[in-house]
């Protein structure tokens, strides 16, 4: 029990902007989405609870982060099953919650089950706070903040050293349903 | 954007200490409930609630009833805006480098005492 609790951890914001708006910028398939660190969000034929979901890289060479989707409920809650390709690391899962609030959305990201001490919970503390920042620049001003454009650059550059384990063919959607 | 209005909330949270101690503390263990939490201090449990809604007021802090509990959690993405405003991605490393030769020193300094 304490341990299931220790798991958790929330990041939260208020965006300014109608509550479709930031649905749709978070559900997004088949586009770049600098608020995943430039990745592009595949499926299988859309985003629908037990299927596969994959973010790969801009030239779809390396699949990053896969998971299942858990729960589709638009435009409210979104959650999938969450595992880096490059650790072997189990999958944790991470909750997306959009709530109306007075001057906007109340958007939570939520992980749970993070396995301790891992790289994967270092890459989630760290990858949380930058989700929820960057896509409410995205939706309130249209794109991300100077600093995070900077970062996307620097990352792309990067592609080349993604460790082999993390290719696209090794993580088909079938392989990925599996999981 | 984070508003003058928000950042003015998240400063006043962070301008005390037992406030910040409290951070400390659910950064260390998340989800724990109120009691738990209120244990750690040697103030009214009172004292400590006015706290806490100091620190949800500024978004720091966000709490989940399960059950008949109040579970706690520190909402990091107020720090973060604060720290974009003023920092970019070259300027972080050069003042991460900084801050981490401090604490090497100071951590080495200490060994020697």
């Amino acid at each position: 029990m304490t341990t299931e609790i220790a798991n958790k951890a929330i990041y939260k914001v208020v965006i300014n902007a109608p509550i479709e708006k930031v649905w749709s910028e978070l559900v997004r398939t088949d586009e770049v989405l600098p608020f995943f660190f430039g990745g592009v969000c595949k499926t299988s034929g859309g985003l629908e609870v037990g299927k596969a979901m994959a973010m790969e890289t801009k030239s779809g060479k390396y699949r990053s982060v896969v998971g299942k989707v858990l729960e589709f409920e638009p435009p409210h809650r979104y959650s999938h099953s969450f595992k880096f390709t490059g650790y072997d690391d189990p999958p944790c899962t991470v909750t997306y919650e959009l709530k109306e609030v007075d001057g906007g959305v109340e958007f939570s990201l939520i992980t749970t089950n993070v396995p301790a001490g891992t790289k994967t919970e270092k890459g989630m503390a760290q990858g949380g706070n930058y989700i929820v920042n960057t896509l409410k620049s995205i939706v309130e001003n249209g794109a991300p903040s100077f600093g995070t454009k900077l970062m996307l650059g620097v990352m792309g550059l990067f592609e080349p050293f993604t460790p082999a384990q993390s290719k696209s063919d090794n993580w088909s959607f079938n392989d990925i349903e599996k999981l | 954007m984070i508003t003058n209005n928000d950042l003015d909330h998240v400063f006043h949270a962070l301008a005390h200490q037992t406030r910040r101690q409290i951070l400390d503390f659910l950064r260390d263990e998340p989800g724990q409930a109120v009691g738990k939490l209120a244990a750690h201090f040697d103030v009214s449990r009172i004292a400590i609630m006015n706290h806490l809604s100091v620190l949800e007021e500024a978004n720091l802090l966000v709490s989940e009833k399960d059950g008949r509990t109040r579970r706690l959690y520190l909402n990091l993405v107020p720090i973060q805006q604060i720290y974009e405003r003023w920092t970019d991605d070259y300027t972080a490393h050069w003042a991460g480098r900084v801050s981490q030769i401090k604490f090497a020193a100071e951590q080495a300094a200490a060994k020697d005492q």
